[in-house]
């Protein structure tokens, strides 16, 4: 499964964020979407998932454009997206939540999909019966990332993971990721810990103003002078 | 002692219809999200149903049930597509504007097609009475109970037990997440906001056995679901229950014990608000 957005053109109400976003994934891929706050990364996201509505450019799955679908749709289709401030359910359970995950997705596999998620996060089979609202931040991005996999997507997008954690769990949840591809699927990783991202991706993309300004290799990039400045502190 | 088990057994059999009405307030608030001020026309819409279904068709108030059930189900289905949706991202003094003139134009609109006048559907069993226990009460208010419980227990079975119903909780916790899990949160909506007016609709044949169908028979339910669902905590289901009991019983005991206690009763949800939300300020500051 491959995705592809090109000349992607969005904003809210008279503001625009992105200005010709441009990016592509393949199965078994891990890409980086790096940049400094309000660069465009999450409204990509938001675009891709249809939760806003793109204003120009395209969006497509295997070839086939996402114009028009609903959220859900798209994520029947294999999308899964772990938004931005995790966005869970903090009144039920972690298994609850879990598995509101496959409840319109994947519902016949959920049992398996539970072990799957649970092996690779035994934190959250040990807290299964406890509500999602007092887990702790890791914990919870744990959850958060957990649930989008339980609807077996082929692309699981995760919007700033490490955000909130501490640099020990932040580096424990990419490597996570790292697993994930290993899987086969495609991850898309938003973040502005762009040196953490750059040691766990596979290719990366750094965005400025709502447009890519550079992209390539994690490895290159790490030594690219550019972003050893703005974004590295070396 | 007779007087006061009286007194109680009537709050109860009253606490059935209440907890129908703002169960479905409920699912508008906690769900949806919208506060509906037109909550109680919906309710109106069911007892016009059951009279006509009784007087036009000779139609039992029991099997106009499920037809008033589905017609207000479909108004609100009408009234969510057509009205809520546009609003639901907007201010919420323009949603409370916009339920609060959906529920004056119904109330005029029932006023023009059917008139001022109260009519009762009196099936032959409406004076009959019950006696159980050395106690006797009235035939109607003992089965509109009995079918409160039963749809009670229907809908929490359905939230609980479901998928569809996991759904539905899930959209009243998070807005954003369900449509990423698979979830089309517009159809939870409709579905919930339809069932709110079923509810509704179907407490509405009850009254209109109870008391009368007329046009402005809903804004009191209107009042009196809000100010359970203020005791309950807005949106919160479970505490529904509870509340419509205490709001049932502190009318009959207001009724039985306070000197021209009829006169006052309608004032008794005020006073509940009241203290719900001092009481809510003194404990949460």
């Amino acid at each position: 499964m491959k995705l592809t957005v090109s000349d992607l053109t969005a904003g809210y109400a008279k503001a625009q964020v992105l200005f010709g976003m441009s990016l592509e994934l393949g199965q078994g891929e891990l890409v980086a979407v790096l940049g400094a706050n309000g660069a465009g990364k999450t409204t990509t996201l938001r675009a891709i998932s249809g939760l806003i509505r793109p204003w120009g450019g395209e969006i497509r799955l295997d070839g086939q454009s996402l114009a028009g679908l609903s959220a859900a749709r798209r994520a029947a289709l294999g999308l899964g997206h772990v938004p931005e401030g995790r966005q869970l359910f903090p009144l039920m359970s972690v298994e609850e939540n879990l598995l509101l995950g496959a409840a319109f997705l994947a519902w016949e596999r959920r049992q398996e999909s539970l072990e799957f998620t649970y092996a690779l996060f035994p934190r959250l089979s040990e807290r299964r019966g406890q509500l999602a609202g007092t887990l702790s931040g890791g914990e919870q991005q744990m959850l958060a990332i957990g649930r989008a996999l339980m609807g077996r997507p082929r692309i699981l997008m995760v919007d700033e993971p490490s955000l909130g954690l501490s640099p020990k769990l932040a580096e424990e949840v990419l490597a996570t990721l790292a697993r994930i591809k290993a899987e086969g699927m495609g991850v898309l990783l938003v973040e502005q810990n762009v040196a953490l991202s750059l040691e766990v991706a596979d290719r990366a993309y750094v965005v400025e103003h709502g447009k890519v300004v550079l992209a390539g290799p994690a490895q290159e990039l790490a030594q690219d002078e550019r972003v050893q400045k703005a974004y590295l502190a070396l | 002692m007779e007087i006061l088990l009286q007194t109680l057994i009537n709050g109860l059999l009253a606490a059935g219809v209440y907890a129908l009405v703002a169960s479905g307030l409920a699912l508008a608030v906690g769900v949806v999200g919208i506060v509906n001020f037109a909550h109680g026309e919906f309710l109106m819409i069911g007892a016009f149903v059951s009279y006509f279904l009784f007087t036009a068709q000779g139609l039992d108030p029991l099997i106009s049930l499920g037809a008033a059930a589905l017609a207000a189900f479909a108004v609100g289905a009408i009234s969510y597509y057509g009205l809520i949706r546009p609003v639901l991202a907007a201010p919420e003094l323009n949603q409370m504007l916009l339920t609060f003139g959906l529920s004056i134009a119904l109330q005029n609109l029932a006023l023009l097609l059917f008139g001022a006048d109260t009519r009762v559907v009196s099936p032959p069993y409406q004076g009959s009475t019950v006696s159980l226990l050395g106690l006797s009460f009235g035939l109607v208010p003992f089965a509109s109970f009995v079918l409160s419980v039963a749809l009670l227990s229907g809908l929490y079975w359905f939230l609980g037990r479901t998928r569809l119903g996991f759904a539905v909780r899930a959209v009243a916790q998070n807005r954003l997440a369900p449509g990423l899990l698979g979830i089309e949160t517009q159809r939870v909506y409709l579905l919930a906001f339809g069932l709110s007016a079923a509810l509704a609709g179907v407490a509405g044949v009850m009254l209109s056995v109870m008391l009368y169908a007329s046009p402005t028979i809903g804004f009191a339910y209107t009042l009196k679901a809000f100010a359970i669902i203020v005791m309950a905590g807005l949106g919160n289901l479970r505490g529904v229950i509870p509340a419509a009991v205490v709001l049932a019983m502190a009318e009959a005991f207001v009724s039985t014990y306070v000197p021209g206690g009829g006169g006052w009763v309608e004032a008794v949800f005020f006073l509940v608000i009241f203290v719900s939300l001092t009481y809510r300020s003194w404990r949460f500051r």
